[in-house]
């Protein structure tokens, strides 16, 4: 009769070593997302990239609330404005006061506000990135920058992945003839190089009257020139997910087509959409800055693309005027890379090397 | 079916995205705020209401959107009026580049550039090719070695800068290493080019940088593929059957990775075009994407409708020859 030596068996240990058996109790009754959290954790480069991302949109609200608490400050609080000294008249500085406070702190130089006397400063204590031509403070240009610039990211992103994921969702749900015609156009707008169609379409359009002037025109046309691909992966994503057993219980319930694709099967394919939305942000900071290098951008914004467009031909002379804004959205492009590539680690192991 | 008739079938449905795009752009230039002829027209100096008007007609007609009756010419009138045009080689004149009052005909105008964007831009392709492999087969067969990771964190870099700003970087570099700014100037074009030292000279740095964006873009992915490749039972088997380590990533991990590779490469292709458009406009080498985008600020409209035909042209005839070399790089696909 064969039996087992258990006595062999124990002296074996355990088949896997003790770490890994403390990570399997810890993984334990975690959702899916403590666990990605917890791969996301152990990623060096991924979270040198949150850190990077997570600075850059508090840099982004803080700027945004201080210039506009500044402006409202401006114009309803007349504690600077006296009227022997002309320049307490203009808003030379960005201030922060608080109910009780008997001065406010000036903490920038206004970005759009010229002093005649500071221009083409080099870097120093009072300028930490010298000033430009026109002797703005570059600090404070690209401090202020940064919500514009970050905004335009997110906003283009999001809707270009709205739109794509609507219509890519539809067409995998439904297939048959909308499907069809929606591989047509995304074709189209495939054979043709980006960025060329976007100077092409802007170029005609950017004299058009909608709010929010000619980063509007830029954001709407953007969306609309390139959700194809993030159509095309959900829309791949759905033709998977309909076969499962979730869906045919669903159906046999009577639940409505869209309680079915917007409630049970979209959550399904959210580990994707992360991964569009957050390599996206990436490549749509990318284009905006592009499109404002070579002038297709509003010159009135505060932003980086267009500090960059109106000093890139002063980078041998002037290196650090163009060379700020430019570091930024070097910045700004890396820290979305590494997280959106650490993320796409963690949402889906399969794919890590 | 036999490969002669897939390339002649797939040459054939090019025609129909060709029409598709060619009907987008002239309905986006005509749905478009603003009148032509206001552009065109400029700052014509006019004492009277009647020798405006005399002019304004005149330039409606002469650019077809009025008949010779002053009867507005309906839309797809003028859209079949383009293609006919377009199947002669004719795409019209020039409104910004002008000799002697009147427009230069485009066909003239991209004919004498196009060589210099087929130049710069087959070369960097070649280059970039040729480096990225080199470099996704050093880090993917040395995995976590010093040069694997250097060479990571290098290409991610090189990934995240703007092209354009790794262009002006280049031209500044070069400018204190050599005092050569590499912005082109009139000596670079003298004909015959190809025995032109001072064409080669500056055709150097937006080489370089087209090949540093592409580079960057592909070595990442050639990289990320060996490694799914290089963990397959059939490279393990060859392995262990005491195969020369070169032959097992040559013969066999490559030749099966290069499939996907192909694949992205043929999709990066339009990438490619949008880059020479950035890195030409840098180094005002006049190239086709120089004369897109100076078109695009004269608001030139014959000249970017002209511009839109051709890069998408050139994008599909590369697809169409990436998509042909994978019947002689996988013998398994037969058409």
């Amino acid at each position: 009769m064969a039996t087992v030596d258990k006595k062999a068996v124990e002296e074996e240990g355990p088949i896997l070593d003790e770490t890994t058996l403390k990570e399997i109790e810890s993984m334990k009754g975690a959702g899916q997302w403590s666990i990605v959290w917890r791969r996301l954790k152990k990623d060096t480069m991924g979270m040198v990239g949150l850190y990077i991302v997570t600075f850059l949109i508090l840099m982004a609200i803080v700027s945004w609330f201080l210039l506009m608490y500044d402006k409202w400050l401006f114009n309803n609080v007349a504690l600077t404005r006296d009227p022997d000294n002309p320049y307490s008249l203009a808003n030379l500085y960005v201030d922060f006061w608080l109910p009780g406070m008997k001065e406010p702190i000036i903490l920038f130089q206004h970005p759009e506000w010229q002093f005649a006397d500071q221009v083409k400063l080099p870097p120093s204590i009072e300028h930490p990135f010298g000033t430009d031509k026109n002797g703005r403070d570059m600090f404070s240009r690209v401090f202020f920058g940064a919500t514009i610039s970050m905004a335009l990211g997110f906003i283009g992103q999001m809707t270009t992945v709205i739109i794509g994921t609507i219509l890519g969702s539809l067409s995998g749900y439904y297939g048959g003839l909308f499907d069809d015609i929606l591989q047509r156009i995304v074709e189209l707008l495939y054979s043709m190089p980006g960025f060329i169609l976007l100077v092409f379409v802007i170029v005609l359009f950017e004299n058009t009257n909608i709010p929010g002037g000619r980063y509007a025109v830029v954001v709407i046309f953007f969306s609309l020139i390139s959700w194809g691909g993030t159509a095309l992966i959900v829309r791949s994503n759905f033709f998977s997910l309909k076969q499962q057993d979730f869906v045919e219980a669903e159906k046999a319930l009577g639940a409505a087509d869209m309680r079915i694709i917007f409630r049970h099967i979209l959550p399904n394919s959210l580990a994707p959409l992360i991964i569009i939305i957050t390599l996206g942000i990436a490549g749509t900071i990318f284009t905006f800055a592009a499109l404002a290098f070579y002038g297709f951008g509003d010159p009135n914004v505060v932003s980086w693309g267009d500090d960059l467009n109106r000093w890139q031909n002063d980078l041998m002379t002037y290196p650090w005027m163009p060379m700020f804004p430019a570091l930024m959205i070097f910045f700004t492009v890396l820290g979305f890379n590494l997280l959106g590539d650490a993320l796409r680690d963690a949402l889906d192991p399969r794919l890590k090397d | 079916m036999s490969l002669k008739g897939y390339i002649l079938r797939r040459t054939i449905y090019i025609v129909p995205i060709m029409l598709a795009i060619t009907l987008m752009n002239f309905t986006l230039i005509n749905i478009s705020p603003g009148d032509p002829v206001l552009v065109r027209l400029g700052l014509i100096k006019c004492e009277t209401p009647e020798c405006y008007n005399a002019a304004y007609n005149k330039e409606a007609i002469e650019m077809g959107l009025l008949d010779n009756s002053l009867y507005t010419v309906p839309w797809f009138e003028r859209y079949i009026d383009f293609v006919n045009d377009l199947l002669h080689f004719d795409l019209g004149k020039s409104w910004s580049y002008t000799q002697a009052g009147e427009g230069i005909p485009i066909s003239k105008i991209i004919g004498d550039h196009a060589v210099y964007t087929v130049v710069l831009n087959l070369l960097s392709f070649v280059l970039s090719l040729l480096l990225s492999t080199a470099i996704g087969v050093v880090s993917a067969t040395r995995q976590n070695s010093f040069w694997d990771r250097t060479l990571t964190v290098a290409m991610l870099l090189g990934y995240s800068m703007p092209l354009f700003w790794l262009a002006k970087l280049l031209m500044l570099v070069s400018y204190y290493l050599f005092n050569f700014t590499g912005v082109a100037n009139k000596s670079a074009f003298n004909k015959p080019l190809i025995l032109n030292p001072m064409f080669y000279k500056f055709l150097i740095l937006p080489t370089l940088s087209l090949t540093l964006g592409g580079l960057v873009f592909m070595a990442r992915l050639i990289r990320s593929q060996l490694l799914e490749i290089l963990r397959q039972d059939y490279i393990t088997t060859a392995k262990s059957k005491g195969l020369d380590r070169r032959a097992v990533i040559y013969k066999h991990a490559f030749r099966n990775g290069l499939l996907p590779i192909v694949t992205i490469i043929g999709n990066s292709l339009p990438g490619l075009l949008s880059g020479s458009v950035m890195v030409e406009s840098v180094f005002g080498w006049p190239g086709l994407g120089t004369i897109f985008l100076e078109a695009a600020f004269m608001r030139d409209y014959p000249m970017m409708m002209a511009t839109n035909t051709i890069f998408p042209f050139l994008f599909l005839i590369a697809r169409l020859l990436t998509d042909i070399t994978y019947v002689f790089i996988d013998p398994r696909i037969k058409y």
